[in-house]
């Protein structure tokens, strides 16, 4: 190992970065949802006969939200990032301004970071008039991840009571809809329910646009 | 078991399981904890954050005692999303689906440890998947280790710098999903096989937007004065980069033999503070990138769905992007009857603590917290 090109810090003449022009000179990295598309988790399609330990295929029928696309069953891969479901729009008093509030019931940690990566300059979800919220009290969705846990119970129910009304309940994840692979799911009604293993950021756009309906 | 056996403690401390004490070649039995925390003054007060708060990415409680500013002491309750995830009597590929679950975000070092676990038991020869396993592995770590250094800039409230790591980070995930099918390495490993092209994976962009991030981090006074002399933890039971970081020479890549990355050179700093954790990850994504290239695979490996049906005990040490992570496993007739899993978050939980608590004041929490890569989701796991 050589020297660590931290030790010539403070030895004079380095020069300090402006990180607002490094910034702009990084020009803008943000990209429509539909250039960057991946097989798994996308809508899957055909039949099988896969015994599948979550129980996402039943009779030949497949339930997205119990399905932690696992790649054993001979169910293809469409590459559609829209793997959820609407069951409740988002009220019109959002249309300008939707924040979210996520609450962590029991994860692997995987739907947390690409919860995080929608703030990430690809997804930028602030041009969608999406942000996060730091606090419930001034939350107009909270989006529930991961398995139900003895735990979080409580904690999930008095986050969703300290939210003020219109609320929303978004289901993230096959953990939070159904249990998955893990356990049983963390809330047993949702609004909008995002399927994947985890789901993309790109499915978490797309639902949460779609129920919010056209300006 | 090849590498491990019961027994007293030999080498150093590891980590703990369930059930076992892990050491470097041994299991021994648990051993009693002292509970040293403050006692509460006159004056001090309980401040409560968490379990679900706005910079918390996942759910845990943090009782930080204080008179005011200072941090005397914290008490920490990790266990609200502890989750008991049922394996036993499971086959070996269904908890594979499992295993690959307790932390998703480190799912390639888990998977990687329990496939090595089974094939120790099971008396596989795996020898030809060294180098594709370490390459997954050292991906991994880039990514994990962008993410660390982001949330200190996240904490430095450094905007610019956050949201390029950000991107990078974003970049990586989508290097692995080529290569493997899947952003977090889920169904990539199984036992005695992988499934993925490595010829896709190209860190040519990744290791340039790098350097030029870590470079300009490094001239940037304000954020090396947030890091600098806070949270400084030296202590020999410690693992990963804050073992590195604090002068100790624990890598599993250098100890462990269930996989053999040849020669190899450890990143070492001594301050034992964040600054000193932020320069041991950001040179060990250079070094990183180092050993992938160094290996060059071109291949296309495909996974074979092989039923094993053997009897036994194995057992398996990998360096994860936070440290030590160990796996035991006990499999009868192909079932799996037991897991014992260690984590390097548990002794990360603990230097945490220690260094928090070493001087620190409230505006230094996040700092000490981000630069120690802490996971939840695999610290609160119990099997059943």
């Amino acid at each position: 190992m050589g020297k660590l090109r931290h030790l010539d810090i403070g030895t004079g003449g380095e020069v300090s970065v402006n990180w607002f022009i490094n910034g702009v000179k990084k020009r803008i990295k943000t990209e429509k949802l539909d250039k960057y598309n991946l097989m798994y988790p996308s809508i899957l399609e055909g039949v099988s006969d896969y015994n599948c330990p979550t129980e996402a295929i039943n009779n030949g029928k497949w339930n997205m939200d119990k399905c932690i696309f696992c790649r054993q069953c001979d169910l293809n891969p469409t590459g559609k990032q829209d793997t959820y479901s609407i069951d409740q729009k988002i009220p019109g008093i959002f249309k300008k301004s939707l924040y979210l509030y996520p609450v962590d019931s029991g994860t692997c940690g995987a739907c947390n970071v690409e919860f995080t990566t929608l703030f990430s300059p690809q997804y930028d979800s602030s041009r969608f008039k999406i942000f996060m919220a730091n606090t419930p009290r001034h939350a107009d969705a909270l989006v529930v991840m991961g398995v139900h846990t003895e735990g979080m119970e409580q904690i999930l129910r008095e986050a969703y009571d300290a939210m003020p009304e219109p609320k929303i309940v978004i289901g993230l994840g096959a953990c939070a809809l159904s249990g998955g692979i893990i356990g049983r799911s963390a809330m047993e009604k949702y609004d909008i329910r995002i399927a994947g293993c985890p789901p993309t950021p790109a499915s978490i756009l797309n639902a949460i646009i779609e129920a919010r309906g056209k300006k | 078991m090849k590498y491990y056996e019961f027994g007293d403690k030999t080498g150093r401390y590891v980590g703990r399981t369930e059930k076992y004490d892990v050491y470097a070649s041994t299991l021994a039995g648990i051993g009693k904890d002292e509970d040293d925390h403050e006692e509460r003054t006159p004056g001090e007060i309980y401040f409560n954050y968490g379990p679900s708060a706005g910079g918390l990415r996942e759910s845990v409680n943090f009782s930080i005692l204080t008179p005011g500013e200072a941090i005397r002491d914290v008490i920490i309750n990790s266990g609200f999303k502890r989750r008991n995830i049922r394996i036993t009597g499971d086959s070996i590929s269904d908890v594979m689906l499992k295993v690959e679950r307790i932390n998703g975000f480190h799912s390639a070092s888990h998977s990687i440890a329990y496939a090595l676990a089974v094939e120790d038991a099971l008396n596989v020869d795996n020898s030809d998947l060294n180098d594709a396993r370490i390459v997954e592995i050292e991906l991994e770590r880039i990514r994990s280790n962008i993410d660390v250094i982001k949330g200190l800039c996240e904490s430095a409230g450094f905007a610019v710098p956050e949201k390029q790591l950000l991107l990078l980070r974003e970049e990586v995930a989508r290097i692995i999903s080529t290569a493997f099918g899947h952003r977090y390495y889920f169904s990539v490993n199984g036992i005695n096989s992988v499934d993925g092209d490595f010829s896709r994976i190209t860190l040519n962009s990744v290791e340039k937007q790098f350097r030029s991030l870590y470079d300009g981090l490094l001239s940037s006074k304000i954020f090396l004065d947030r890091i600098q002399e806070n949270g400084i933890v030296s202590d020999p039971l410690s693992t990963g980069p804050a073992a590195r970081a604090a002068n100790f020479r624990y890598d599993a890549r250098l100890d462990s033999g269930s996989l053999n990355y040849g020669k190899y050179s450890t990143v070492m700093e001594s301050s034992g503070d964040t600054f000193s954790r932020f320069l041991v990850r950001a040179e060990e994504i250079l070094e990183s990138i180092n050993i992938i290239e160094s290996y060059d695979i071109k291949k296309i490996y495909r996974k074979n769905r092989m039923e094993l049906n053997g009897s036994g005990e194995g057992t398996a040490r990998i360096e994860s992007p936070a440290g030590d992570l160990f796996y035991y496993v006990k499999i009868n007739e192909g079932r799996i009857m037991d897991i014992q899993m260690s984590s390097p978050s548990y002794l990360n939980m603990r230097n945490f603590r220690y260094a928090l608590k070493n001087g620190n004041i409230f505006t230094d929490f996040f700092f000490v917290w981000e630069s120690f890569g802490i996971w939840i989701s695999e610290l609160e796991v119990r099997f059943q």
